[in-house]
């Protein structure tokens, strides 16, 4: 019998693929945006209504992770300058190894920004670096205000959170305070942004906040 | 490699191709034992854990080994003043000097391979 020491990381070989894929991403000039929430809080719609807007200033190219079917990617088909459905069968994330394959097919010319839409889960993306620049994380109105506390870990790592369907608050008991509260014990650094993808409350300090993090983001690199 | 129903799925199918690549190297005939610490970041349900990797070993070298899975604390580092602690994941990030939650975890957010125990094929000749 013989015991040998290892000491090295299972989720080595994604992290891996994650950096070059991080590399690739600022090299051609795109900002990478990792979108994380449940199913249902409005990443797709969000989606929508953010890609004909950056059009006219930037090149959008976008990957939409599900468990089955094509819906996602074709609601977005027309809007950005590419778009790929990963399917992950029964998979609850998305793999490094599957944004590499994604983005082995684009041909990300003019730089401008990926989005990556998860798959929708409050748990597992969180643990799988896929090389996106940035973490943003969608809560919505109707999920209710207790999900920061039910899911620390998925917000600690935030970069932005973006409360959707905020034009429903007067419709549920929401209490934004609480959210606030929570947020102030788990994630102070992340930019909190209060939208609505549907009245457009709100969608211009987002619109702004991706400006202004892919001009911070990508100068350095030219 | 079918999906996965949950993500701790995935990562004992990465372990496993570590395992499977070590056992190649080391000229291993069966895996008996197997070491793993787990960063409380990673959410890792253990009962989850076990039944992936129950099904995963099957017709392995690792087929009879143990799992034995260990829990790492999470510690942060507090990027506005720099203390470094250990915050209690399921509640708070919250810096306990300067009360601001901006940090960076610098430990318990990784699955380590610790060790592996194996037999090999002169060793048993041998015994």
């Amino acid at each position: 019998m013989k015991k040998i020491n290892v000491v090295e990381k299972v989720l080595k070989a994604n992290d891996t693929i994650a950096q070059e894929n991080r590399r690739r991403m600022t090299v051609a000039g795109y900002l990478a945006i990792n979108l994380m929430s449940a199913p249902g809080s409005g990443k797709t719609t969000l989606l929508e209504k953010t890609l004909p807007v950056l059009a006219p200033e930037y090149e959008s190219v976008v990957l939409v992770g599900d468990l089955q079917t094509t819906r996602d990617a074709e609601r977005l088909g027309d809007l950005a300058a590419e778009v790929t459905q990963i399917n992950t069968g029964r998979g609850c994330h998305l793999e490094a190894q599957q944004v590499a394959e994604a983005l082995n097919g684009l041909k990300l010319e003019r730089g401008g920004f990926l989005f990556i839409e998860n798959v929708g889960n409050m748990v597992c993306p969180a643990a799988f670096d896929l090389g996106e620049h940035l973490r943003v994380v969608l809560l919505s109105v109707p999920e209710g205000d207790d999900k920061v506390a039910k899911y620390p870990t998925l917000f600690q790592g935030a970069d932005a959170i973006l409360l959707t369907k905020v034009d429903l608050r007067g419709v549920l008991d929401f209490d934004m305070a609480r959210v606030r509260d929570d947020l102030a014990r788990i994630n102070t650094r992340a930019r909190l942004l209060e939208i609505s993808s549907r009245s457009g409350d709100g969608m211009n300090q987002w619109f702004d906040w991706l400006r202004e993090q892919h001009a911070s983001r990508t100068a350095a690199g030219g | 490699m079918d999906g996965a129903d949950v993500h701790e799925m995935s990562i004992v199918s990465a372990m496993m191709n570590q395992l499977m690549t070590l056992a190649e190297q080391q000229q291993a005939t069966r895996i008996t034992a197997v070491e793993l610490e787990v960063g409380r970041m990673q959410l890792v349900v253990p009962e989850a854990l076990d039944m992936a990797w129950e099904a995963l070993r099957e017709g392995t070298v690792a087929a009879e080994a143990t799992l034995t899975m260990t829990e790492v604390p999470v510690a942060a580092n507090c990027r506005k003043c720099d203390e470094r602690f250990e915050p209690d994941v399921d509640y708070s990030f919250m810096c306990p000097r300067c009360l601001e939650a901006d940090i960076e975890i610098v430990s318990g957010n990784d699955i380590v391979l610790k060790s592996v125990t194996f037999e090999t094929e002169e060793r048993t000749d041998a015994e």
